[in-house]
């Protein structure tokens, strides 16, 4: 382009300003059409008649008894999901750190593992994984261990701290096996960010370990893992946010969280979309606060290291 | 070229490299466990019934071949997923589109839909679907699973083609701005010549998740294969039998298809590469 060009077309440079364009005006037009539309199925045509008051003593009601308000289905259900969660992933990034590690090993035999549980997992749809490792688990390992039997003859004390961390004792098997069929579902994927993280390890680091004399114990210890560990944290928490989302399958082998509790509720007062709608916001109020948190600390963690 | 190419094939050989020995202590594993998981279910008195199971994939009635449940579940299964893909990647597409718009409605309706779709349990949206939708729009329960299943995955398609948009480096955006191209010009030429390779391994994955997410759609009432599992179970009481076979099959459809995936990938890999 010669000098003399004048540069009138040249475009400024692009800038976020509010702008409306056709394609605004289309979209719009269409979000309200589609808005009034529903409002007329559902008010119109099905003459539903919402009762969100209803729902709402699901949430916390007031016991006359005790005298004093109590929680009811939809927060038991949540905390159930928060306790499920919460040793699930306790227990996948326990099988992750391994089998991340089986999966960079020297010892083909331990690679073969890691890739064997990876892809068994990745190739295996969730329901069925949860249903043959919950009668497995369930039937087979925890059975003979009669955790149950085992609770209720300790004391009183020890029982409610049980009570506290894992639920009912009665339902203490189930809820186990629950968990560890869903940490060895979400523990492949752990694998692989386990994984990722350790190769993402500059090789001179390795060496600088060799160089220094270090076993390849010694390196991981104290040369790769604090690294890794920085770059492992931000996909592990978004894989936490997946598992509590994956919780919700849990419902299927009636373990009693949100998603089973949202089942009886809509079933019992036969208000599905005031129910379902409610199961849903809370499970975004959730998922999406952890995910703002998680950003905000990856941010954070980033800042620091520069 | 010659010497880091070298030195990644020894490196990556070394890592892929398999001696006999280990593959013959892997297998002597694997066979171990399942020994284990067998011997403990005669243990407590499991009656094995592994002759009744044949009987579910196929039948002959004088002389005529059948279907049996499991392999119309599974087709059932496939059905869902046949019909999902493509309204998936139209989902996806059109988010992508509407991310990159220069309109503020298109931009905040398409950042809605990701946000909601991934901070919800896909259970969830399934029975949203089911409950809420499909009676308001009057949808058949066939219909109201598919649309569940296709908006959950637009969600993944959508991160796909963004991902391979903007993987075309910056330069060639500037480029085509500057022999004065149209923005579709610039898509139709410059951009999607060059992001499609990249998306198509990534996409065809897509399938293998569909399929593995259809099995969730058992939870209403949809005649897919883990349906059919789960009902014949509650028939004939054997599980682990039913449960196993089910797994299995899964597992040859979803393993081929991730193979299939894995070839495609290293060859649209090695084209780039030349």
């Amino acid at each position: 382009m010669s000098n003399a060009e004048p540069m009138t077309r040249a475009r400024p440079p692009a800038r976020r300003r509010l702008k409306v364009t056709l394609l605004d005006a289309v979209l719009i037009v269409a979000a309200v059409a589609f808005v009034a539309y529903l409002v007329y199925r559902v008010n119109a045509y099905l003459v539903y008649h919402w009762d969100w008051g209803r729902l709402l003593q699901y949430f916390f009601y007031y016991d006359p008894d005790q005298d004093q308000w109590v929680a009811n289905l939809l927060i038991e259900g949540l905390l159930i999901t928060a306790r499920t969660s919460l040793w699930a992933m306790v227990f996948a990034s326990i099988f992750g750190l391994v089998m991340g590690l089986c999966r960079v090993s020297h010892v083909a035999l331990f690679r073969m593992i890691a890739r064997g549980y990876v892809e068994f997992v990745r190739n295996m749809p969730p329901v069925p994984f949860l249903f043959i490792l919950f009668f497995f688990v369930g039937n087979q390992l925890l059975k003979p261990l009669e955790l149950t039997e085992l609770a209720q003859a300790a004391p009183p004390y020890v029982q409610d701290v049980i009570v506290l961390l894992f639920g009912e004792l009665n339902l203490l098997r189930n809820f186990s096996a629950a968990v560890i069929a869903l940490a060895l579902y979400e523990g492949a994927y752990i694998t692989e960010i386990v994984r990722a993280g350790l190769l993402s390890i500059e090789r001179g680091q390795w060496e600088a370990g060799d160089s220094l004399g270090l076993s390849r114990t010694s390196q991981l210890r104290y040369v790769i893992l604090p690294q890794a560990v920085q770059r492992i944290a931000p996909p592990l928490a978004n894989q936490f946010i997946q598992l509590i989302k994956d919780s919700a399958l849990v419902s299927l082998i009636s373990i009693q969280e949100l998603t089973f509790m949202g089942n009886e509720i809509a079933v019992s007062t036969t208000r599905f979309f005031e129910t379902w709608l409610i199961v849903a916001a809370m499970y975004f109020g959730v998922c999406y606060g952890l995910a703002r948190l998680f950003a905000r600390m990856e941010r954070r963690m980033n800042r620091g290291r520069m | 070229m010659t010497a880091p190419s070298d030195t990644a094939v020894r490196r990556s050989g070394r890592i892929t490299r398999i001696p006999w020995f280990d593959g013959l202590q892997f297998f002597l594993l694997v066979g171990g466990l399942i020994y284990l998981a067998v011997a403990g279910a005669s243990a407590f008195n499991y009656n094995w019934q592994w002759y009744r199971i044949p009987r579910l994939l196929y039948r002959e009635v004088d002389g005529e071949f059948m279907l049996g449940p499991l392999i119309d579940g599974l087709f059932v299964t496939f059905e869902l997923s046949a019909w999902a893909l493509p309204l998936s990647i139209a989902v996806g597409l059109i988010t992508a589109l509407l991310r990159r718009s220069d309109s503020f409605a298109g931009r905040y309706l398409a950042s809605g839909y990701l946000q909601v779709i991934r901070n919800t349990p896909i259970l969830v949206q399934v029975y949203i679907f089911y409950f809420v939708v499909a009676p308001i729009f009057g949808l058949s329960p066939f219909w109201a699973c598919i649309l569940a299943l296709s908006f959950h995955e637009g969600s993944f398609t959508a991160e796909i083609f963004r991902s391979g948009i903007e993987s075309v480096p910056k330069g060639q955006w500037e480029a085509s701005d500057s022999i004065g191209l149209t923005r579709y010009e610039k898509y139709r030429h410059i951009v999607l010549p060059q992001a499609v390779p990249l998306m198509l391994p990534p996409l065809t994955g897509q399938v293998v998740t569909l399929i593995k997410h259809s099995s969730i759609l058992s939870a209403v009432a949809i005649f897919d294969l883990t349906t059919m599992a789960l009902d014949l179970i509650a028939e004939t009481f054997m599980a682990f039998e039913i449960w196993l076979t089910t797994g299995a099959i899964y597992i040859v459809v979803t393993g081929t298809l991730s193979i299939v995936v894995g070839l495609f990938e290293v060859r649209i890999r090695r084209r780039g590469a030349r």
